[in-house]
């Protein structure tokens, strides 16, 4: 609210260039500018200063009236809790919403509906239920097979995993870094989780008070740990085990992905030579 | 596109009215809507009116925001002007053009009464916007107390006021995020014929009924769970003082009555 004694900076001196095909997670502590940043990406919010382009449309601070439409179709967005987002009587119309608003026939809509149903690991039944009538699991599942629906090129996940429970969330993470890969999209993950983000992403962007606080593969941003802890974060607990393990055993280990078996790997490998 | 509704208009600052008791401020405003009728040649409105910018310029509020909460009865207030200006005949006849007639005695009318009508709205505005919804529920519960007697809900009526009022900015937050979730998917709430535009509105409300019914659920569960069993006996987190300044500008009041009594025809 501008000139009011609410006005408040969300956002400042960002710079963030996102190639094309990267998963990227974008980390922060509550209230540091994710989903804010999220949210200009496809117009949703405008920028008072500077601009955002994405392929070839620009968002530019107090630009008119520019064609949003094509850049929301361009760029998907699943936001927190998307299960709140269904209205519609049953399954399939809720998902056709997404491709009926940009123009795409009823047929082909229907027919996108029983593929992306099926994407998010619903079975074909569901579509002529109603959205209210399942388990909150299932309807966020609906709820992202309804932005799929849409076909877009970014895929911008606002907490994706928000409340789930843990094999529902590994079961959805995966689910979006194969459609990542397969689908050759470019991703951005908005996430409080330095798991979700060592494990699947590409690039890392910390922000924190609202700017861009650091940005770089996964390697480089562990190796800053005390920058992140004082962005109110951590690196993740297989690197922070590794560094510990590094330590004691005075050797220099590494890992090329950073999940727990990879971790147990390492360190069986390290043993068994040390045990010749 | 919600971030101007500024709900019950609270304009955050440090003054002498801010910090009043909101009972004071309650019982002064409700005092101040029959003493302005009392008001009825210049030197009482003037003095009215001096009244009345004194108390704004005490409270802090910027004459800018006093004059957001004014704008929806400007148009009011000039059609009753406008009316008075061309249907009272009272005095000298002023000017005649056709079957327009304006008579001195309309003039002075029609402004005394806009007048009246700016004045009873800055003040009345002034209370909501120095006094949080949730003091000012608290006063009024205070101030309904003896109705209780009656069987009349008071208690119940002020938590149901509270309860609202805690969960409208909840609310907008809602709508706001479902209204982004669906303009994600391409919806359009602001261009297109009505009808359309109307239709546009369905996978706004839909969701929100929703999730206002699961809350009020929720809600009800959980003051169940901590032993919520009305307003016997219960006692308040922010209780409301009583200060000299309430008493004093009370007196205020009261005096300002007394010389309107005097200076009035």
């Amino acid at each position: 609210m501008e000139g009011t004694p609410f006005e408040r900076r969300a956002l400042h001196d960002i710079n963030l260039d996102i190639a094309d095909g990267t998963f990227l997670a974008l980390i922060g502590h509550t209230g540091s500018g994710k989903s804010t940043l999220i949210q200009h990406l496809n117009g949703l919010l405008k920028p008072s200063a500077g601009s955002i382009k994405m392929g070839s449309t620009e968002l530019k601070a107090g630009g008119k009236k520019q064609d949003l439409k094509s850049l929301r179709k361009k760029a998907g967005i699943v936001f927190q809790y998307p299960e709140h987002q269904l209205f519609e009587e049953t399954v399939e119309k809720d998902i056709m919403f997404g491709p009926r608003n940009f123009g795409v026939s009823e047929e082909t809509a229907r027919l996108t509906a029983a593929k992306v149903i099926e994407m998010v690991g619903l079975p074909e039944s569901v579509l002529q239920k109603s959205p209210f009538d399942l388990s909150g699991g299932q309807m966020r599942r609906v709820a992202i097979a309804g932005v799929l629906a849409m076909n877009p090129e970014v895929l911008i996940l606002d907490e994706p995993t928000a409340g789930l429970d843990p094999a529902g969330r590994v079961e959805i993470m995966e689910l979006f870094y194969s459609l990542h890969e397969r689908n050759n999209l470019t991703t951005i993950l908005v996430t409080h989780s330095m798991e979700d983000a060592s494990r699947y992403a590409d690039e890392i962007a910390v922000m924190h008070k609202g700017e861009l606080y650091l940005h770089g593969k996964p390697t480089d941003i562990f190796s800053e740990r005390e920058a992140l802890q004082k962005a109110g974060l951590d690196v993740p607990e297989t690197v922070q085990f590794l560094q510990k393990w590094n330590e004691k055993s005075g050797l220099n280990l590494a890992l090329s992905k950073f999940t727990v078996d990879e971790l147990a790997k390492q360190v069986s490998q390290s043993l068994k030579k040390r045990g010749n | 596109m919600l971030q101007n509704v500024i709900i019950g208009q609270y304009y955050p600052a440090s003054s002498p009215l801010h910090r009043m008791d909101s009972r004071s401020k309650l019982i002064a405003a409700f005092f101040y809507l029959f003493i302005v009728f009392l008001a009825n040649n210049w030197l009482t409105y003037g003095l009215l009116i001096a009244f009345t910018f004194v108390t704004i310029s005490l409270s802090k509020v910027p004459l800018r925001f006093l004059y957001k909460g004014l704008k929806p009865i400007l148009l009011l207030v000039v059609f009753t002007m406008l009316l008075h200006i061309f249907l009272t005949k009272e005095g000298d006849l002023l000017y005649k053009a056709g079957f327009l007639e304006i008579y001195e005695g309309g003039v002075i009318q029609g402004i005394f009464i806009a007048l009246r009508l700016l004045l009873l709205v800055m003040m009345t505005s002034l209370l909501t916007l120095t006094t949080t919804p949730i003091d000012i529920t608290d006063g009024l519960e205070h101030l309904l107390g003896p109705l209780k007697k009656w069987k009349l809900p008071v208690h119940e009526f002020a938590l149901m006021m509270s309860i609202s009022l805690r969960f409208i900015p909840t609310l907008l937050q809602e709508t706001e995020k479902i209204m982004k979730a669906q303009m994600a998917r391409g919806a359009d709430f602001t261009s297109g014929p009505i009808k359309e535009r109307a239709k546009a509105f369905v996978p706004l409300l839909v969701p929100l009924f929703v999730s206002s019914f699961k809350r009020a659920e929720e809600l009800a569960l959980a003051m169940e769970a901590r032993g919520y069993r009305g307003g016997e006996g219960r006692t308040r987190l922010r209780a409301l003082e009583w200060h000299q300044r309430d008493t004093f500008a009370l007196l205020l009041l009261a005096l300002l009555t007394l010389a309107l009594f005097l200076l009035r025809n």
